[in-house]
């Protein structure tokens, strides 16, 4: 069965090319010449914002796939795209001060993309406590799922408005013009983000397999006590 | 409220029944407007304290006149969003509502209204008392000023109907709706103090008009998916 054999093959894949990015990141790639190693970072926080906002698109899919067929499927689709998406923003937060701190001088700054950033962790964090405090899931569904709509929607607007707002001030500690990357970098980089992109899909087939089960469950256990 | 025809009212006629019905209670009960005003008039000198007139002309008012004023407005509308639907959950009309055979979304539309009207209303009696707490002088900027907000009303109503109603269907649900309402409506708060900011400066309203623009494409797409999705809020 080609979906049975899919889910290993996926956790293969990702289990495969991990190492083989972390190898490409700091034996292969040369190191950069003013932020030095510092600047490795770039390889994990680069992809995970990506694929972050790639989490965005997937939600309002899921959300807007469930609030016109009402099929759980998407459902479940639109719960993995805010979980692992709300885990993959809350490590793009963690990854970028890091680097900020020694690049730009401070942990922060109100610039657009990190404003976005935090805002969406925001919305996403509301949707999942949103579905918790629903009276059933089907109605957890549906608030997330319109809520999940109206974030996604939110999100290109939000960066538009910040990146005005923030475009009447100088920018004290802009990143600078982005240097060509080395040879080694290019290819660590696109590495890194096949893998992430890889662990992203695993973590998403996962959690929908997970709702799909815990579905299965809650039916059984109501078919079981109607037959008692 | 019978109608002799027996027919059920068509979109319009149903958002202006939800709206006269909503407005009506207000007018007699005056609980949101109470609530939400008291409430305006606390944060207003709170934040009096915290910037003393010195500060305030230091800084210019149009640096801080604007965030303060909207901050008020964002926290009280919150108060007024979640009362909104208060009738509605208490006393189980929400049942009512969803067997009606009208337009889903005409109740969003009168509730929507409804909800920009009492803004309006709060907002007549906090720009003055800002602008007088805050040495402001509305009167020469009054037209640009109330257009700005009113457009900026529009779309917070909007929103926070939505939200209103979704926090209004969860258990302990009041909590949420700062939590989901601030960060959507970045957007419209950030453009909100720049516009105010502008017209406090005394520049003319064309040199905003991206920002403008922003926000009447904002209004459009929160009033239009929550008339899409109104619907889903209500079932069950």
């Amino acid at each position: 069965m080609p979906r049975r054999l899919a889910y290993p093959l996926l956790a293969v894949a990702t289990l495969a090319t991990m190492p083989v990015a972390l190898c490409s990141i700091f034996l292969r790639a040369p190191e950069e010449r003013v932020m030095g190693a510092v600047q490795k970072i770039f390889y994990v926080h680069v992809p995970l914002a990506s694929i972050t906002f790639l989490s965005v698109f997937v939600l309002l899919v899921g959300a807007v796939g469930y609030l016109w067929t009402r099929r759980a499927a998407w459902d479940h689709l639109s719960i993995a795209a805010a979980e692992v998406g709300l885990l993959y923003c809350t490590l793009v937060l963690i990854t970028g001060p890091i680097w900020a701190k020694p690049a730009w001088g401070v942990w922060w700054t109100w610039e657009a993309k990190l404003t976005t950033t935090v805002i969406l962790w925001l919305l996403l964090a509301g949707i999942l406590l949103a579905r918790a405090y629903a009276a059933t899931p089907e109605q957890g569904a549906r608030i997330a799922s319109i809520l999940g709509a109206v974030a996604a929607l939110d999100v290109p607007i939000v960066y538009k408005a910040v990146d005005w707002w923030r475009g009447q001030h100088p920018i004290v500690f802009g990143p600078g013009k982005p240097d060509p990357l080395a040879p080694g970098m290019g290819s660590a980089l696109m590495l890194s983000m096949l893998a992430f992109v890889l662990l992203y899909a695993l973590l998403v087939a996962s959690r929908m397999r997970l709702a799909d089960l815990s579905d299965r469950v809650a039916a059984c256990e109501e078919a079981a006590s109607r037959e008692r | 409220m019978t109608r002799p025809s027996g027919k059920p009212p068509g979109f319009f006629g149903t958002a202006a029944i939800v709206l006269a019905k909503d407005l009506r209670i207000e007018g007699r009960t005056r609980e949101t407007i109470a609530a939400t005003l008291l409430f305006a008039l606390v944060v207003l000198v709170i934040f009096g304290l915290a910037f003393d007139l010195d500060t305030m002309r230091r800084l210019g008012a149009s640096k801080l006149v604007p965030g303060v004023v909207w901050i008020t407005l964002a926290f009280s509308a919150i108060v007024g969003f979640t009362r909104s639907f208060r009738l509605e959950r208490t006393s189980e009309a929400w049942v009512a509502v969803a067997l009606a055979p009208v337009d889903r979304g005409a109740v969003f539309a009168g509730k929507w209204v409804a909800n920009a009207v009492l803004l309006v209303a709060l907002e007549i009696v906090l720009f003055p008392l800002a602008a007088v707490l805050f040495d402001v002088d509305l009167v020469s900027i009054a037209l640009p000023l109330a257009g700005v907000t009113l457009l900026h009303t529009v779309g917070l109503a909007g929103i926070g109907t939505l939200f209103g109603g979704i926090v209004s269907r969860l258990n302990r649900g009041e909590a949420l709706l700062a939590t989901l309402l601030l960060p959507t409506s970045t957007p419209l708060f950030l453009s909100a103090v720049h516009c105010t900011g502008s017209v406090l400066d005394g520049k003319p309203l064309s040199d905003d008009r991206g920002w403008l623009l922003l926000t009447a494409g904002l209004d459009v797409l929160f009033v239009l998916v929550s008339l899409l999705v109104f619907d889903a809020i209500l079932e069950d």
